[in-house]
This record gives structure tokens, C-alpha cells and sequence, in this order.
């Protein structure tokens, strides 16, 4: 403060425990700050080192600005200090800054501004958590949505996110009439003491304003075991702690109740089973049984006082480990909290009851413990073993003369995994830096079922077979990959408490060198998992690991710093040049100037549908009609994820990789439904036939509000990739009058022809596909029903998540004696059914085409999916569900026509309406005879059975003609 | 308190927003007992006229304008001696306009301001020597405008240690302040005129006041009319400017036959004048950043219907309350608003109150005041 300013605007309260080296650092940021009228009061905790008199040193440097004071004993905590500063402060406003973090040079301006300009009491900033010790100057803002925006609230109760979430004391300034009003003070001889007096701070201010500016840095330390934070986070087994935390809570719930702020409640406890809880519970398998009997003994009392409705609101996996907790069964409850650690996780062998999957056996006679368990919808029962991510559980760890030996038990859950499959596993270590080689695969010996499970045992001899490079690999990952009748599942291992310390570090030599490191020690990561790190154990390796940490922190001599940055640079340029030779933009230089110079293959077709997700739809069709003529083509077919279901006859290249961009830079034609990555432009040599996926109901192409709204430079460039179609198909005039101009399709590259895929619908008396029944299980002497629902999206277009609009055991219930319902949903959307509808309503979302389906199908269910104009064509039943047509309608996009008009069907926006019309399927298809004749008449008049035959014979010549083209050369 | 204020520009009497901005400011500001100066780095590329005897000063530094700086894009470029000698020149030339801006500045009074209105411009004001001078750099244009040019990197170089940032809305200091710079507030452009003390009453008419060029989305603006005015008859829309769309959107006009209510009526300078008797003020830009045109509108008492395409416009019209809002591009959702404004007399009524009662808060006092309160939080 200058010596001219009367009151300071802001006193910057910095609190100093044995920490005389760094208090200088934070001071000098409390006297760095670009608002002048600061003044700075040091309290010093009765340190025992010579904190008091740096301090006092400071006051002399800076008279009149800051301020040495000191508690006459040991207060023991941070309550103690600051609220002796509080008692001494002169400023307008305070704050809080802990000796071993900083402030932002502008935190005191940012804030005091907002103060000044809101009349807030209280006004919080950002902080941001900075690691100091590590390489990369890693930071984590601390919960930034919370401060993405500048905002003023008259009461917590607008916010509960910030009572909730941001529990810190130090990122805020506080009115000091305010401090003074409402009586703050930290408590004192309690951990925590931040969580309360925040809260009450939050509680009691009449006005709060957030601002989005980083004010302090919350400083990590490399070896900050002393910071108060960390340390008492690592402390956790100490059981004062989780107490002292009960006891913070119940203070402020007290404080909430006394208010009757209900709703903050319930936002603290959906927070509690969320973040509390789970602190303490993960390292619950690690501590000893008398603690952990006494720990539940806690949480039930306080467990039984959550709102209940937070409970039933909280992920189905916190509810599992909060009732089991209660229920004291350390069995069930143990491999429950690798699945809280890790959510994707499945860590219980589940059972199936009623139709209904549970989490577990016991339990389930209790009405509470029935609603709890349950998790049918989490769909672990109908995803592949494949897609299932398996709690593998280490039970031996130990070095034996070959190597580490290690066995495990991995969880089957639901017995998905035969008794009499094939098995096999390896181990993969893999690097969690990319380097040159950052994977090494061991074998696994032994892989058997044994009761529940499968067990498994490898010796893994890391000494002679993994080699890390060093500095850059230094944490290694393992996972166990178990294969199953030819599907994989990967799997990490899962430490619990066996003692990894207990047999010595296998020794390694890193292709750097051993002063990089000679051991790897295994230890257990944040996520419980098996992981080992690169250590030093020798002489030499230890001083080498020593010099190379100082010098990447830059704190070596000049040569050493010099070197590794040479090597650091060295290593980032070789692996910058791998990344580039393979990113998208080398491919497309290397597409457009060289592969595009390659003569075109004469009758190479590259096929492509779904953007390569699916062997279906239009292209495949017209693939099929020229592999049944034998048309002299050499077919390719684009796939994004996995070959796996398309054909063997052509042959397969992954979207996006070389041998796509040379088929395609080659190819004579290009067929697709959907088009071919933008980017890419094509030569006038290759003719592209854009067989299109569907007539439109929902407003496409350039009448969308995203394409209307770009500058001209970015329509261009769309426009170039829609240029590129030399064949446009289409099924009707409705297609010519929407879509043609919606892509800007000229008359000329019209193909008036109709979809190939729907040639099959159009001919007579094409049979059921009755393998496919068998594979799906579906009775084909009942009557089939198809519903196939659209997908939604929110109002930034981002698509939501699907649900079905009705019970699909009370339809089983209705109708499952009658029909089979088929349910296919979008591929943008995913649907979970019980096992107890199973045989009566059959997921059918994954068969990739869909035409099969439809002549299965005696009636379609649907509501607005374009599939509708291709169902038509077989003139049987249709019922449009649109129970939320008005928002659909309503939304963004818009449609082409007024589907509740034109509907060839009832359109029902009731269930019950709906149930009715299933009741009398035959009534629908009578009464709506005309109008679906007239609406095929308008929506699909060119599909005539005989798409592929002409497209065909546009690519290759009629059949006969083609007969003679040969003969002729 | 009566100080010094330097308002820096990339030239004083350039034909455009941040010139107009900066002579109303220094207006305003010489207005309240401050001595201002008005500092361009080059002689304008499209001059006009900001008149005589202006109770502020004004100088530029170069005559013409200077060659822009050298980068070469291979490393064996750096052997080019004639550039070389060039860019040297440059420099030269840098230092010695810096030096004329020191002469004014040592001459400035303590708690002086330097207001950098374009980053361009913060290169030469880099070189002065700017001890005890508090200085403000500015950006004219929206976040996500100025992210998506290379102005973008040049703002976050050349503007990191300025006292402050201003940006012309909160939601886009909010996003600067976001992206670390971490010392930036908003302030809003003042109204150009005083708020008109009566308002004509209206007729059916919609007005719209622009360039006609692709940015403001005339095209669209007609597409929406089409379906609009087909149920409304009477109605008429009436375009006030000139661009290089004019061809384009006269032959779209005809082709969507709405060549009778809809009157391409050509420049104005009197812009009250045209906004008086209009019922409604359409603004279908692409892009924004703070646009005039809405507040001019509003301060006449014409309730606006826009896209919601920046920042800026969704300050300036709170949706529902003084103006309605409509996704950028959305054609439907844009005719659905100017009908609802055009079917209900009572709401055009209410809206344009709350309208005229809403844009004080941009009046020529307001924002003075804003800027005066900025200079005196730099010296606390």
C-alpha cells in the first residue's frame, strides 16, 4: 500500500508453518499484484524454524505494506492463524494465501473490481492446481465449470454447484465488513476446517459474485508430504480423519437445515456418495478389519440421514457401495469398489433373478436391496464379452528364477463364458509414453474355468525380454488379454492387498543406457491397477536417474540441461515425424500430387456405406447385382472399424488408410451413400455414383441452418465436395424437389432410377430370410412386429440418448402370447432390454442391413425414420408413434412436409392409442389401403425393382453388350 | 480527474467503425475535461472526413503507409540481403515513429492512458517507452470472430502485458479471460447519436439498415420475408445500402416474387430518419461484433428481430424482453419471429418501451462513465 492510501482495498492474509524458504515466494506475489492498495499480514503459526524472522525481514523491506505477526503457541492447523489475521486486517476486502502457493499477479484487481462493481460480500476466482516437480508443467484448474462465466448470485440456493464443489477458503475475496456482519471464523482443532468455513461463508453472504479469472495457484510440490491438503488425503487410514469429516458435514447440514435449504441438501449428498465417500472407500481393501468395522460403524449412522431421493438419484454403482457398506458385507462390497475406481468396470459375476440382472446374490429378499442391486439397464447382460471390461484379480505376485511369476482370477460374469470354450491369454505391457517401442507381449501359461472364474498363471521374464528406452517410458501398464472362442476381452490387473513390495524389483536394462534407470518396480496405480515404474537401484543408475530429473526440470548444470534438451528435442522430432507422415494432411498432399498420377485401373469400384460402418444399403447392392452378372470389376470395399462382416470377394481397405487413398486415387468408379471424405477431390477419370440412404423428411444439405450461416469460402468448399457426384439416385420427385437442391444436384446428374436396396421389396414373393430368424431367435410363425424410432438431438444438435417411450414388459405382458417386436434403433442410439422380454422383444439395432428385417415384418412400428419410405413399398401395416412430434417438429432443423398429414398409417401419440391399433393389424392395413398407395405413388414412384440392374448397366454396359465389347477387343 | 488519454489507431480517418469509435469517444471524452489525442500509425486507405476544429488533437506517424514486417518462411531466405536490408529499414522506420509517440507521451500529465483500438497498431505503441502510463488495448469484433483470423495470435502476443484488455461485450471478456488473458473487462460501444426524445408512430413497414454483401444475410432475410409476408399482406420490407450482392439479391427478390413488398432503397446518412415510422428492424448478419444498428433501432423504439450471431447481439437485445432472437441461419425459426412481432401490435408496443428504456444503458453518459471508472481502478 502506498504510504498515501488511507485503508488498503485488499489485506492478503499469508499463514506460515515451519516454511521460512518459501514464504518469500509467496509474499512477493501478494506485493506483485497490479492493484496498488494492498497491504499483506503475515501470521506465523509458531513456527519452529526461522519462519517468524524472514518475516519480520520482509515487514522491514516493505514498512507500512507488510506486516509480521505471530501466534504466542502451536495452533496446529490453518483456522488458528488466519483468524488472527482476520482480527488484524485493515483493508476493505480479504484473503487467504498459504505460504508454499502464489497468487495471480491480477487476482486482487480481478477481484476487488468485481466487489467494487457488484457490491458482492464474497467474490470467488478460479485456482489453479500448478505441479512444480513435474516435466511437462502440468496444471489443473480446479473445477473451471464452475467459472466458465462472470455471474452475481443473491443466494447460494442459485448455485448449489459451488457449495458443493468449491470447498476452498483461499480463492476468494471476502468484504471485510461482511467477515465482521456474519461472525466467520475457522474452527479450529478439526480437519477440514476450509469445507466449513467456506460453507458458512456461502451460507451467510448476501451477495456472491464468481469471476472466470485464474486468482491463486494452488502449488503441488514434488515432495510436498508436508503440504496440509496432500498430506491429509494420504493420512486416510487414520480414522480421525474420515470422523472429522462426518462431523464438517453434519455441522453444515446443520446449517442447511436450520435454513431449510432442501435443495442444497440434496445437491451435498448426491456430492457425498459421488466424491466423499469414494475418497475414503477406495483405499478401504488395503486397511485392516478393525478399522474397517469401525469405519462403516460411522458412515451408516451418517448414511442413514441422506436425503433419500439424492441416494436414488446417485450412479446405480455408489448406491451398490453405500448399501453394501451398511450392510457390513466386505465380500460383495470389496470387488464393488474397483468399480466405483474404475466405472467402466465389471467386478461382480452378477446373477439373473426374475428376468432381471443384480449385482449380486445376497440381498434380494430385502424390497431395498432388490431396488438397489439391480442392473438390468446397465446392459451388461446383452453386450459381447468382447465389449466387457472384466475385474481381473491379482493372487500372486512373486520373483521366482525365471522371471516374475503372477496369477489372477478374472470375473465371469453371468457364466457368458462356456465351460467348454476355447481359451487362451497373453500379458501386455505397454508404455503410458509412446516411444519407439512401447509394447511387449508375454504368453500366459495356464488359463483354465475353476468354479465361477477363470484363473490364470504366466512367468513373465522382464529382465531378458523388455527393453524400455528410458527417461521417456518410465511407467509401463499391464493388461491380460483373454481370448474366448476367438473374442477378445482385455483385462487389467487388479492389485487388492497383496504386498508388491515383498519380492525385489526385476532388473532391466534400458536401451539408454542404466544410468536411465535399472529396475522395474512394480506398485499399484491411483486405479488399483498392476503398473511398474523405471527405478534406480545401482550406484551408478542412481546418480545418472538424479542428474537427468534435475536436468529436465532445468536445474542441472548448464552441460547436462543442454543434453537433455538436445535428447528431449531429439526424441520429440522423431516421434513428431511418425505422427506426421501419417496424419490427414501428408495423406492428402501425397493423394492429390502423387497417388492421383497413378493410371486408373480399368474396372476398379471402390464401394462404400455408412461412411465404412456397414456392408449394406445401396452400395451393396449394386455390388451384389455386378459380382451375379460377373461384370469384369475389381471391387474394393471401405470399412472405419473392423472388416469383420463384409465380403471376402473384394477386397478391404480401412477408411482413411494408404491403400483407401490409392483405391480410390485409381479407382474408375466410386459408389457410396453417404460421401466420400470431403477433402479428398476426385479426377475427372473416376465417375462417382452418390446412390444416396434415404429420401428426407427432415430439411437437409444447404437448407440447413448450419450451412446457411457459413461465409462463402466455407460453402465453397462444401459445394466442391457435393461437385464431385457425377450420378445422383433418386426415388422420386419429392427427392428431386428436396434433396437435388438441398445438394445442389443439377437435372443432369439425376439418376431416376430408385434404390437399389429396396429392388428386393419390389419384387414378388422374395422369401424370409430364415437363417437370420434362427441366428436372432425370432418365431416366424408368430406375427412380427418392427419398431424402428429415429434418433433425437438437443438444440445444439448433439444426439441425445435413447429410451424407449414404453414398457417393454407390459407390452410382453399384452401382446408377447401374439407377435414378436423387433426393436431397431438408430445406429447413432443404443437400447438395453431385460432378460425377461427375451424371445418376445429382440434387439435387432446391430443386423447391418436392414432390408431382411423389413420383409420379416408383418407391421412397422416407427415415428419419423426415413425408413418409412422403404417400408412402404411392401403395402403392409404401418403406425407412426409420435408421441413427441410438436419438439421434434418444432426443433432446429424443420421438415420437408407435414408427416401428420401425409402419415400412410395412424399416427399415434399415445401409448394406449398405440396398444390399440396392435390389437387389430389388420384394421390398420384396410382402413390405410389408398393412402399408402398414394404415398408410395409420391415418396417412391421410381422404385421399380430394377435400381442395380440399370446402375449396372450404366457402370459395365448391359449384360449382352458387354458380351460383345469383349469379343470386340 | 482530468488526465491524458492517447487513443492509438491504425490511422485517425479511416472510412469505418473503429475510426467512427474513436472520434465519438475523444468527443465524449474531451467533453468531460480530458485531453485527448488521437494517434494514427498511417494515412487512411479510405479516408473520410471527420471535419475541422475538433476539440481534440490528431497526428499520424507515416506519411504512407508502412511495408508490413518480414518473415522469412525457410531458413535459407534469411541470406536474402535486399530483404534483409528492407526489413532493417522497417525497423528503422518502427523506432522512429515510436519516437514520436514518446514526444507526446513525456509531454502527458501523471495517470495518463494510452488506448491501443487495434492490435495492429500495439506493435509501434510496444516500442514507445511506456513507463508511467497505464495502457488499454481493445478489440472490435467477437471472440469466435477474431479466433477464427490471424489477428487472434497477434492479440494474444501483442496485448499479454497490456493493464487491460476491453472487449466489447462480458461474454467475450468472459472468453478472453477464459483463454488467460487474464486482465480484460468489457465495455460497450456508446450509442452514435442521443436518444431521440419522441418516436413517430409506425407503419407496416420492416426495415433493415446494411451492406448489402454476404456477411449480412440479405439472402436469407428475403428467403424468411417469403414466407412471411405470403400470409400477411400489406406488409412491406425495406432494405437501406449498397454492396456487391445488390445484383444477386434484386434477381432472388424477383424469383421468390416478392418484387411488390419488399424496396431496395439505397444508401442513407440519416439513419433516425429512415428508422422513423418502421415497425420492426430485421438484422440477418452471418457475423457480428457490436452492432450499431440494433442500438440505433432500439433508441428510436423499433423492436428488432435478428440472428443471434455474436455476443454482441444477444447483449444488446435481451430475447423476449425488448427484441427476439433467432438461431444464426435458422430461416424458418427467423420468419417465425417477424411474424410473431407482425401479428401482435400489443407486443410491438411493449417491446419497443422496454427497448428504448433498455439502450440507456449504452448511452454516450453511461459508457463515458464506464470508461472513466476503468482508469480510475488502473490507479488504485
Amino acid at each position: 500500500m502506498p504510504p498515501s492510501q488511507a485503508t488498503p482495498l485488499v489485506s492478503i492474509i499469508v499463514i506460515v508453518y515451519n516454511d521460512a524458504a518459501r514464504l518469500p515466494r509467496a509474499v512477493s506475489s501478494a506485493l506483485r499484484q497490479s492493484l496498488r492498495g494492498v497491504e499483506v499480514l503475515i501470521v506465523d503459526d509458531c513456527s519452529t524454524d526461522d519462519s517468524f524472522a524472514v518475516a519480520q525481514r520482509l515487514a522491514a523491506e516493505h514498512p507500512g505494506q507488510v506486516r509480521a505477526l505471530r501466534l504466542a503457541e502451536n495452533s496446529g492447523g490453518c483456522g488458528g492463524p488466519r483468524n488472527h489475521g482476520i482480527a488484524e486486517a485493515e483493508g476493505e476486502f480479504v484473503m487467504f494465501l498459504d505460504s508454499d502457493d502464489e497468487l495471480d499477479d491480477h487476482a486482487c484487481r480481478n477481484l476487488y473490481e468485481a466487489g467494487r462493481r457488484t457490491g458482492a460480500e464474497l467474490v470467488c476466482g478460479l485456482s489453479v492446481r500448478r505441479f512444480l516437480g513435474n516435466r511437462h508443467g502440468k496444471t489443473d484448474a480446479w473445477y473451471p465449470w464452475i467459472y466458465s462465466r462472470t455471474r452475481t448470485l443473491d443466494s447460494i440456493a442459485e448455485m448449489p454447484d459451488l457449495l458443493v464443489w468449491d470447498t476452498l477458503s483461499t480463492n476468494k475475496a471476502y468484504r471485510r465488513s461482511f467477515l465482521t456482519r456474519a461472525k466467520l471464523q475457522f474452527p479450529l482443532g478439526i480437519l477440514y476446517e476450509d469445507l466449513l468455513f467456506s460453507s458458512q461463508a456461502y451460507l451467510a453472504a448476501e451477495r456472491i459474485t464468481l469471476i472466470p479469472n485464474r486468482v491463486y495457484f494452488w502449488d503441488q510440490w514434488p515432495s510436498s508430504k508436508d503440504k496440509s491438503g496432500a498430506s491429509l488425503s494420504n493420512r486416510r487410514h487414520e480414522i480421525r480423519n474420515f470422523t472429522d469429516r462426518l462431523e464438517i458435514h453434519r455441522r453444515i447440514d446443520a446449517m442447511l437445515a436450520d435454513r431449510g435449504m432442501a435443495e442444497l441438501k440434496y445437491c451435498k449428498d448426491v456430492k457425498f456418495l459421488k466424491h466423499d465417500l469414494v475418497l475414503h472407500l477406495r483405499d478401504l481393501p488395503f486397511l485392516p478389519e478393525d478399522f474397517r468395522q469401525e469405519f462403516a460403524e460411522h458412515a451408516r449412522a451418517y448414511l442413514a440421514g441422506l436425503d433419500p431421493e439424492a441416494v436414488a438419484e446417485s450412479p446405480s454403482i455408489q448406491r451398490i457401495c453405500a448399501y453394501l457398506l451398511t450392510k457390513g458385507d466386505w465380500a460383495n462390497l470389496l470387488p464393488a469398489i474397483d468399480t466405483l475406481l474404475n466405472r467402466d468396470k465389471l467386478s461382480s459375476t452378477l446373477v439373473e433373478k426374475d428376468g432381471r440382472i443384480f449385482w449380486c446374490d445376497g440381498h434380494l429378499d430385502d424390497p431395498e436391496g432388490r431396488r438397489v442391486l439391480e442392473v438390468t439397464d446397465q446392459g451388461y447382460h446383452a453386450r459381447a464379452i468382447g465389449q466387457l471390461f472384466l475385474r481381473n484379480q491379482l493372487t500372486r505376485y512373486a520373483s521366482g528364477p525365471q522371471g516374475v511369476e503372477l496369477a489372477g482370477r478374472i470375473v465371469n460374469p453371468l457364466g457368458r463364458i462356456p465351460a467348454g470354450a476355447k481359451l487362451a491369454a497373453k500379458l501386455e505391457f505397454t508404455s503410458r509414453r509412446k516411444t519407439l517401442q512401447s509394447k511387449f507381449a508375454f504368453p500366459v501359461r495356464e488359463v483354465r474355468h475353476d468354479g465361477d472364474g477363470i484363473v490364470w498363471s504366466a512367468t513373465v521374464d522382464l529382465a531378458k525380454a523388455l527393453r524400455p528406452l528410458g527417461v521417456i517410458d518410465g511407467v509401463w501398464d499391464v493388461r491380460c488379454v483373454l481370448t474366448a472362442d476367438g473374442e477378445r476381452t482385455s483385462t487389467r490387473l487388479t492389485v487388492g492387498d497383496l504386498d508388491l513390495s515383498a519380492s525385489p524389483a526385476a532388473p532391466v536394462r534400458p536401451r539408454l543406457t542404466r544410468f536411465t534407470g535399472d529396475r522395474l518396480e512394480p506398485h499399484r496405480s491411483a486405479r488399483g491397477h498392476l503398473a511398474f515404474e523405471l527405478t534406480a537401484e545401482g550406484n551408478a543408475a542412481r546418480k545418472g536417474t538424479d542428474l537427468i530429473e534435475r536436468a529436465l526440470r532445468g536445474e542441472a548444470g548448464p552441460i547436462a540441461n543442454t543434453a537433455v534438451d538436445r535428447a528431449r528435442a531429439g526424441v520429440r522430432g522423431a516421434l513428431k515425424l511418425r505422427r506426421q507422415l501419417n496424419n490427414g494432411d501428408t495423406k492428402l498432399k501425397v493423394y492429390h500430387q502423387l497417388l492421383n498420377r497413378l493410371p486408373v485401373v480399368k474396372g476398379q469400384v471402390v464401394f462404400e456405406s455408412q461412411q465404412g460402418k456397414q456392408y449394406s444399403d445401396n452400395p451393396r447392392a449394386v455390388y451384389e447385382e455386378l459380382v451375379r452378372r460377373g461384370a469384369p470389376m475389381k471391387a474394393v470395399w471401405s470399412y472405419s472399424d473392423s472388416p469383420k462382416g463384409f465380403p471376402s470377394g473384394a477386397t478391404l481397405v480401412k477408411r482413411w488408410s494408404w491403400d483407401y487413398l490409392r483405391a480410390l486415387a485409381q479407382a474408375e468408379f466410386w459408389v457410396d451413400n453417404q460421401g466420400f471424405p470431403y477433402r479428398l477431390r476426385k479426377r475427372p477419370e473416376t465417375t462417382y455414383i452418390q446412390t444416396w440412404h434415404g429420401s428426407a423428411l427432415k430439411k437437409m444439405g444447404f437448407d440447413l441452418a448450419s450451412l446457411k450461416r457459413q461465409t462463402p469460402v466455407q460453402q465453397a468448399e462444401y459445394l466442391a465436395g457435393l461437385d464431385r457426384f457425377d450420378h445422383f439416385v433418386v426415388r422420386s420427385e419429392h427427392d428431386v424437389r428436396t434433396l437435388a437442391p438441398a445438394y445442389r444436384v443439377s437435372e443432369e446428374r439425376l439418376l431416376r432410377v430408385g434404390y437399389p436396396r429396396n429392388d428386393m421389396l419390389r419384387r414378388e414373393g422374395t422369401a424370409k430370410d430364415h437363417q437370420l430368424a434362427g441366428e436372432l431367435g425370432i418365431d416366424l410363425t408368430k406375427p412380427v412386429v418392427l419398431y424402428a424410432p429415429t434418433f433425437r438431438s438437443d438444440a445444439a444438435g448433439k444426439v441425445k440418448s435413447f429410451e424407449l417411450p414404453f414398457d417393454v414388459e407390459d407390452f410382453v405382458e399384452r401382446f408377447g402370447d401374439r407377435m414378436t417386436l423387433l426393436v431397431r434403433c438408430h445406429y447413432l442410439n443404443k437400447v438395453v432390454l431385460p432378460p425377461s422380454v427375451s424371445g418376445k422383444v429382440i434387439d435387432v439395432s446391430d443386423v447391418q442391413e436392414v432390408t431382411p428385417l423389413y420383409l420379416m415384418a408383418d407391421a412397422l412400428i416407427t415415428d419419423y425414420s426415413s425408413l418409412m419410405f422403404d417400408y412402404a413399398l411392401l403395402d403392409r401395416p404401418m403406425l407412426f408413434f409420435a408421441y413427441d412430434w410438436d419438439e421434434y417438429a418444432d426443433d432446429v432443423r424443420g421438415t420437408y412436409f407435414d408427416l401428420l398429414r401425409e402419415a400412410p398409417g395412424p399416427v399415434l401419440r399415445e401409448i394406449g392409442d398405440l396398444y390399440e391399433a396392435l390389437a387389430d393389424l389388420d384394421l390398420v392395413g384396410k382402413e390405410y389401403a389408398d393412402a399408402r398407395r398414394q404415398f408410395v405413388a409420391e415418396y417412391g414412384e421410381y422404385d421399380q425393382g430394377d435400381a442395380a440392374k440399370r446402375i449396372a448397366d450404366l457402370m459395365f454396359g448391359a449384360p449382352g453388350a458387354q458380351t460383345e465389347q469383349e469379343a470386340g477387343r | 480527474m482530468s488526465r491524458d488519454i492517447f487513443i492509438v489507431s491504425n490511422s485517425v480517418d479511416e472510412l469505418g467503425g473503429v475510426s467512427s469509435w474513436s472520434h465519438r469517444m475523444a468527443e465524449l471524452l474531451s467533453a468531460r475535461g480530458h485531453g485527448v489525442q488521437l494517434i494514427g500509425i498511417a494515412p487512411a486507405v479510405l479516408h473520410k472526413d471527420f471535419g475541422d476544429d475538433l476539440p481534440y488533437g490528431m497526428t499520424t506517424l507515416y506519411s504512407e503507409r508502412p511495408a508490413s514486417a518480414w518473415t522469412p518462411r525457410y531458413p535459407w531466405q534469411r541470406l536474402d540481403g535486399k530483404a534483409r536490408r528492407q526489413e532493417a529499414q522497417r525497423a528503422a522506420g518502427v523506432r522512429s515513429a515510436a519516437a514520436r509517440m514518446n514526444q507526446l507521451f513525456r509531454a502527458a500529465r501523471p495517470g495518463a492512458v494510452v488506448i491501443v483500438t487495434q492490435v495492429w497498431a500495439m506493435e509501434w505503441v510496444a516500442q514507445a517507452d511506456l513507463s508511467g502510463l497505464q495502457v488499454i488495448g481493445m478489440t472490435h469484433e467477437s471472440y469466435e470472430t477474431c479466433k477464427a483470423t490471424s489477428r487472434y495470435g497477434r492479440v494474444k502476443r501483442y496485448y499479454a502485458d497490456v493493464d487491460r484488455l476491453v472487449a466489447l461485450t462480458d461474454e467475450d471478456a468472459d472468453a478472453w479471460i477464459r483463454d488467460g488473458m487474464n486482465s480484460t473487462c468489457g465495455i460497450p460501444n456508446p450509442l452514435p447519436f442521443s436518444l431521440p426524445e419522441t418516436v413517430p408512430s409506425a407503419t407496416k413497414t420492416v426495415i433493415s439498415i446494411g451492406r448489402l454483401s454476404q456477411e449480412k444475410g440479405y439472402d436469407l432475410l428475403l428467403e424468411a420475408w417469403a414466407t412471411v409476408v405470403d400470409r400477411r399482406p400489406g406488409w412491406q420490407l425495406k432494405v437501406y445500402g449498397l454492396g456487391e450482392e445488390e445484383a444477386a439479391l434484386r434477381a432472388q427478390c424477383t424469383a421468390l416474387g416478392l418484387d411488390g413488398s419488399v424496396e431496395f432503397a439505397g444508401r442513407t446518412d440519416d439513419v433516425p430518419g429512415a428508422l422513423a415510422g418502421a415497425s420492426i428492424f430485421a438484422m440477418s448478419s452471418r457475423g457480428e461484433g457490436f452492432p450499431i444498428s440494433l442500438m440505433e433501432a432500439m433508441a428510436c423504439g423499433v423492436p428488432c428481430v435478428a440472428f443471434d450471431c455474436a455476443p454482441g447481439v444477444r447483449e444488446i437485445i435481451r430475447d423476449g424482453e425488448d427484441g427476439l432472437l433467432a438461431p444464426t441461419g435458422n430461416t424458418t425459426a427467423l420468419a417465425k419471429q417477424l411474424g410473431r412481432l407482425m401479428d401482435d401490435q400489443e407486443l410491438r408496443d411493449t417491446m419497443a418501451k422496454k427497448a428504448r428504456e433498455a439502450i440507456v444503458r449504452y448511452s454516450p453518459e453511461q459508457v463515458t462513465a464506464r470508461w472513466e471508472e476503468l482508469f480510475a481502478l488502473l490507479d488504485s
